[in-house]
């Protein structure tokens, strides 16, 4: 186990901010940490990274607890936390140098590749007060996975990017973890975000764990998949998939069907409806974590 | 320890990669000169009258008036307005990096906040040595260039005549203390930065206990009499002691520790403060 929580809470003055949170993350693993604006996500990577002290409950990071195995563990960690905020008035190459040094040591060539990797290495001279928004978030990463860590905690990593930009994050975050075995702790709202990049993912909301899982599980188990149907005699077809026993919900919404049926059965359907001489002009389905992640943070608000 | 010693190496890169750190400098590079010119061109009124009488009294080749008798009355600066210097640099060295945020990088590295504050608590100690010594040898230096050397006259218990050479050792021994004095002026700016968020904060407390301190401190009230060792200033007179003979060395060591208290305890405070922060910037 890389990382492990032990009702982990912390509470800001009055307001419970997380509450009895258990995550568990293991080696090779890109998880996904999923949750709305002021869910609670950024607060909870702070107490990862010792910047906040929680509460109550603890943390392991490495099997190791928090509390008596002291900073040296982060040596293996890279991180950033919100806004990428360096040394304004430090070039890029610099700030990158002090934070490796602090990590025991750093090549001027490895600063060099990391800065290769995204995209920066022109302006390694270049103060970073002269960097847009979008470069300092790559300066960001280039500074988590600058000292070759097994754990890579990254809180929002694509905010603020170009789509190509956001592209080149999520190949390097998969690469990372392939070609390096590297572990990644990743926080987001966007939840195509976690669909495309993450193995494994958990929804907080209000500070509560809602689920955690491996993503392609989480989707199996749910009435979410959610097939597209749209033909000439969408009101017929209502009437038919209604009295059909595999199917487990249908609705009919703009003359589009919505069927709720297991994927093992998506063949079924349309042999069915061509049966009864229906038109079927497409079947699209959606494996959509948006429907996943909306209903149980509704489920969980309804509470 | 060897990580302290590295991150002090790195967090004394960063203050001297500061503009603001220059700020006092450049004021002194062009003040200093300044000053002396404006003395040699126009001359110097000496307030005290006991000087003048002096001066009726006595034959003197030549004047009382040279580089060295300037950059005596000059350290009177060392008081109020100097320390504003340090409180600039003092006071941003930690809350300057909470205000930018970039103590979640940094704090995210394997270095305990222990090693963090002492790096930092010793770097704003470099700073402040620096531009003392740099005053220090500005005034002296530039004071016997533009008005001349001679044997430096001062007016303490009784007339105290110091030949040049002699009177530039009392000069380096003062600002050695006065190195240490404008310490304690940065550890408590330094711990008041350690508190706050912002840099102006910690600017504006340290100057405002100072002030009421000094006050304080030269308030000839029996009342007050009690509490004037509990206040730092009142041993900021330290550095002038050299300049009396033979040097009173007990007082200035009791003073040199008194003022040492402070510093630990400023230092200390900030150490567990800074150690139960949570950085929420
Ligand atoms: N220093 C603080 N003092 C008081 N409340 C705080 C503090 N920091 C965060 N909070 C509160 O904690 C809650 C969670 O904040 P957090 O930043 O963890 O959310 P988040 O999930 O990262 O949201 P986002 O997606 O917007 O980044 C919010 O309601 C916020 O107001
Ligand atoms: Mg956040």
């Amino acid at each position: 186990m890389i990382l492990k929580t032990n009702n982990l809470s912390k509470r800001f003055k009055h307001r419970l901010v997380v509450s009895d949170l258990n995550l568990e993350v293991e080696k090779g693993q890109i998880f996904g940490f999923l949750g709305p604006n002021g869910a609670g996500k950024s607060t909870t990577i702070r107490m990862l990274l010792s910047l906040i002290a929680p509460t109550s409950g603890n943390f392991e990071l490495f099997g190791g607890d928090w509390k008596t195995q002291g900073k040296k563990v982060y040596s293996k960690v890279g991180a950033l936390v919100e806004a990428p905020d360096f040394y304004l008035y430090l070039s890029a190459e610099r700030n990158l140098k002090i934070l490796g040094e602090l990590n025991g040591w750093i090549s001027r060539n490895r600063i060099y590749e990391v800065l290769d990797i995204v995209r920066l290495k022109d302006r390694a001279r270049d103060k970073v007060k002269s960097f847009s928004h979008g470069m300092r978030q790559r300066l960001g990463i280039a500074q988590a996975i600058m000292c070759k860590p097994e754990l890579i905690i990254l809180d929002e990593p694509t905010s603020g990017l170009d789509p190509e930009g956001i592209k080149e994050i999520r190949d390097l975050i998969v690469s990372l973890s392939k070609d390096l075995e590297c572990t990644v702790f990743l926080s987001s709202h966007i939840l195509h975000e976690i669909e495309q990049v993450c193995t494994h993912m958990g929804i907080i909301d209000h500070g509560k764990l809602i689920v955690q899982g491996e993503v392609q599980n989480l989707l199996r188990e749910t009435d979410f998949f959610v097939t597209e149907v749209s033909t000439d005699k969408p009101q017929q077809a209502l009437n038919l998939l209604q009295s059909e026993p595999w199917v487990k919900k249908v609705a009919l919404s703009d003359e589009i069907l919505k069927v709720h049926l297991s994927a093992e059965c998506r063949p079924k359907l349309a042999e069915c409806l061509i049966r009864n001489k229906i038109r079927v002009s497409s079947i699209i389905p959606r494996t959509s974590l948006e429907d996943y992640y909306l209903s149980l943070v509704k489920s969980e608000s309804d509470k | 320890m060897f990580l302290t010693l590295k991150a002090f190496y790195w967090e004394s890169v960063k203050i001297f990669s500061k503009l603001r750190t220059y700020i006092g400098f450049i004021t002194i590079a062009i003040l200093i000169p300044m000053i002396m010119l404006l003395v040699r061109k126009y001359g110097f009124d000496i307030q005290s009258t006991a000087f003048r009488s002096l001066e009726n009294s006595f034959f003197f080749v030549g004047t009382l008036i040279n580089g060295l008798l300037i950059s005596y009355y000059l350290m009177n600066v060392l008081w109020v307005h100097f320390p504003f210097f340090i409180v600039l640099v003092a006071g941003d060295v930690m809350a300057g990096e909470g205000a930018a945020g970039t103590f979640r990088m940094l704090l995210t590295r394997p270095i305990s906040r222990f090693q963090v504050v002492t790096s930092k608590f010793l770097a704003t100690f470099l700073y402040t040595a620096a531009i003392v010594l740099f005053l220090g040898i500005c005034s002296v230096g530039v004071g016997i260039l533009v008005i001349g050397g001679g044997d430096l006259f001062v007016l303490d218990k009784g007339i105290l005549i110091l030949v040049q050479g002699e009177a530039l050792l009392r000069f380096l021994l003062a600002y050695i203390l006065a190195v240490w004095v404008q310490t304690t002026v940065a550890a408590l700016a330094f711990l008041f930065s350690t508190i706050s968020n912002n840099s102006v904060g910690p600017i504006i407390g340290t100057y405002a206990v100072i002030v009421v301190s000094l006050v304080l401190s030269v308030l000839r009230i029996d009342a007050l009499e009690s509490i004037k060792p509990y206040l730092f200033t009142s041993y900021f007179e330290v550095y002038f002691a050299p300049f009396s003979n033979p040097i009173p060395w007990h007082e200035i060591l009791s003073d040199v520790i008194h003022l040492g208290a402070f510093i630990l305890i400023f230092y200390l405070i900030s150490v567990v403060i800074f150690m139960r922060k949570d950085i929420c910037t």
